[in-house]
């Protein structure tokens, strides 16, 4: 603010420069057009479009021909139970984001200071499963859970027990989330950690500071971007999922996005499954920024 | 080097063309259709096996996408997508009842048709009601595959008699939670769980239907063991996570069969609350889109899908086994293996077809849906 209230005075600037500063003005957006287009058309449209129906008329296709508050007035009605949908998705992205934090943590650590050039090789593997569709991943677990399946049939036949109901529980639904997202909390808390200097930990040691102390008040400060940054991604990714629960959970919940999915598809209520989006789009953009607002990108970025 | 207001000028005129080129090519491209045809169809259809001879037979290109509900299909051609598709395939009700009505489809030549009708399985000769506009006066489409289509069970745990005589009450027995499946199949669902309610699901329901069918809905997933694709079902039927499921019939149970699980199999209920009929068949009519530059090859196609060998094709295209209609014919028949007749039930087709109402128009499904979509949602977590 002080600095643009600043008077300015061009005449002192030379004129080369004065050219640049004018093409850089006139060369920014032009360079940016391309990618301008393809946000416009790409992200923009589509985003629009959402929010247009969601004010249009319930099950219709015309876009605002009448444009009505009818959709929200549906979903905030008392007797529906939609929200049920919006808390089990919110549950389940909560508490897969617990899990991964505790999971990753040492991994990341390991990643970040112990395994050396082993990390590369380790990182590898754990990303090829990625090369595989996310469906076909999950089928595969389907078999290796499913009664008399790869788990419980080994178990069966070496000791007579099998594992019981698992498949097609919310229980297999964390689980699904948690191993699809591995990849999204790992890398980001492996950075956190690479930044956290071998020299500062040292610094503490050598002062008499316990490895826990070490890690409440050196590590996990520091890495703490990292972590959020891989907490934030697998939240926004769990509670966009949908393949988790309708594959190893069988469907035992409705999570928010089936009941979008259901809105478009055999509902054909366009206008209510829009409106649905745009209120998550909402509940996860509020969480979001929240939590942006404590954090400074600057720094995680290494810019500082 | 910089930038003036004559190069954006240029620059943004190439762009400009680059966005229309799509635009310019199009044109060439319509005024040729007599090499191109696009089929909105379930899966089958669209398989290679299906669709490469006719394109190799043609030069054409050949587009076809499946989808596996009828309401989507027939919304994608009320959004405007009636000058994509040539050839539109779903169940028997919408083209009279929907499709024709609203201008969508077009009536095929009576006279070049007709003749394949006479040539079907009983029950099929012309006029073939769901083929005809609701007036009796045009050919609106060609029927190919149908089947029964209510629940499936694993004969091993509950027999083929207790089923068929238990029929929907399996859903109505307290001891039964747990033990079964529904299959991801909404529309479907929608008739079975007012069947489970004691109601005709094809007629106007009163306040009253609703309630008991509320009711069902919330039984029926608050026992469900799972709601999943019809592969979940099998895996789940076959390893015994579940004893049976509904939706299902031949369509749903012939993939498992033919795989070698002739346990798993489709039942038609003795009795239900359709009068004289225990539960529901589908049967497909391909039409012709109402197309403003409608391909030659369109009809050229039903034609195609006539012939013996590729109605044979048709019935075991990839994905789903069905019976087709030109079984009738002893050369379509003898193509099929004793495997691909018990993978079908051939043995108990005609009977179950027989004691099976035809998949119709629910007036009030909306109402429907959404009260099963919340029954669903309120027994989430078990």
């Amino acid at each position: 603010m002080g600095e643009a209230a600043l008077p300015r005075d061009d005449s002192a600037t030379p004129p080369q420069a004065a050219a640049r500063r004018r093409l850089g003005l006139r060369a920014g957006p032009l360079y940016s057009l391309p990618m301008l287009t393809l946000l416009a058309v790409g992200f923009l449209a589509p985003l629009i479009a959402v929010i247009g129906f969601s004010f249009s008329e319930p099950r219709s296709f015309d876009w605002l021909a009448e444009p009505t508050l009818e959709n929200y007035r549906t979903i905030f009605d008392p007797s529906n139970t939609v929200y049920l949908s919006f808390l089990w998705s919110l549950w389940f992205a909560f508490l897969s984001v617990l899990i991964l934090a505790v999971i990753c943590y040492p991994v990341a650590y390991g990643l970040a200071k112990v395994f050396g050039r082993w990390s590369m090789v380790i990182t590898l593997l754990l990303v090829f499963p990625l090369f595989i569709s996310e469906n076909v991943r999950l089928y595969g677990w389907v078999l290796f859970f499913i009664k008399a399946g790869v788990l419980d049939g080994t178990l069966r036949a070496l000791f007579d027990a099998g594992i019981g109901d698992f498949l097609f529980t919310p229980e297999a639904i964390v689980f699904g989330l948690v191993y699809v997202y591995v990849p999204f909390m790992l890398f980001p808390m492996t950075l956190g950690l690479s930044m956290v200097p071998n020299e500062v930990v040292e610094a503490a040691g050598d002062l008499g500071a316990s490895r826990l102390q070490v890690f409440r008040e050196i590590e996990l400060p520091l890495a703490i971007p990292g972590i959020i940054i891989g907490s934030l991604l697998t939240f926004v990714l769990a509670v966009g999922a949908i393949a988790e629960s309708k594959v190893l959970g069988g469907q035992s919940v409705i999570v928010i996005t089936h009941d979008i999915e259901i809105a478009f598809t055999y509902s054909q209520n366009w206008p209510l499954g829009a409106a649905l989006a745009v209120l998550l789009m909402l509940v996860i953009g509020v969480l979001v920024m929240t939590v942006l607002r404590y954090l400074d990108l600057d720094r995680i970025l290494g810019r500082r | 080097m910089s930038f003036t207001r004559r190069d954006f000028l240029k620059t943004s005129a190439a762009g400009a063309a680059a966005l229309s080129a799509p635009a310019l090519l199009a044109g060439p491209a319509r005024a040729a259709r007599e090499k191109e045809m696009n089929i909105l169809c379930w899966e089958g259809y669209n398989s290679a096996e299906v669709l490469d001879p006719f394109r190799s037979m043609h030069d054409a290109t050949v587009k076809a996408e499946s989808l596996t509900n009828d309401p989507t299909m027939i919304n994608r051609l009320r959004a405007g997508e009636t000058d994509v598709w040539d050839l539109i395939n779903v169940n028997n009700p919408w083209a009279r009842k929907v499709m024709y009505p609203e201008g969508l489809i077009k009536p095929l030549d009576r006279a070049t048709f007709e003749p394949y009708f006479e040539k079907m399985l009983p029950g099929f000769e012309p006029p073939y009601k769901w083929a005809m506009s609701e007036d009796g006066s045009e050919l609106l489409g060609i029927a190919q595959r149908f089947g029964p289509y209510s629940f499936v069970v694993n004969t091993d745990k509950i027999s083929k008699a207790t089923a068929e005589d238990q029929g929907w009450d399996l859903w109505n027995d307290p001891a039964n939670a747990g033990r079964y499946g529904v299959l991801e199949s909404d529309d479907w669902n929608v008739f079975d769980i007012f069947l489970i309610a004691g109601i005709n699901p094809f007629v106007e329901h009163s306040d009253a239907d609703f309630e008991a069918f509320d009711a069902a809905a919330k039984k029926v997933f608050k026992g469900a063991k799972l709601v999943g694709d019809i592969a979940t079902m099998n895996q789940a039927l076959i390893s015994g996570e579940i004893d049976f499921h509904l939706t299902g019939g031949t369509y749903s149970a012939s993939p498992a069969r033919y795989d070698g699980f002739p346990e798993i199999r489709g039942i038609t209920p003795l009795t239900s609350a359709i009068p004289g009929k225990g539960g529901v068949a589908w049967i497909e009519i391909t039409s012709v889109v109402n197309n403003p530059q409608l391909s030659p090859l369109a009809s050229q196609f039903l034609e195609y899908v006539q012939a013996p060998e590729m109605a044979h094709t048709v019935a075991f295209a990839e994905g789903t086994f069905n019976p087709v209609t030109q079984m009738g014919q002893k050369e379509c028949f003898d193509l099929f293996t004793a495997d691909q007749l018990e993978a079908i039930q051939w043995d108990s087709l005609e009977e179950d077809m027989a004691r099976s109402a035809e998949y119709d128009i629910v007036p009030d499904y909306d109402r429907a849906l959404d009260i099963m979509t919340a029954a669903k949602r309120e027994a989430s977590g078990g």
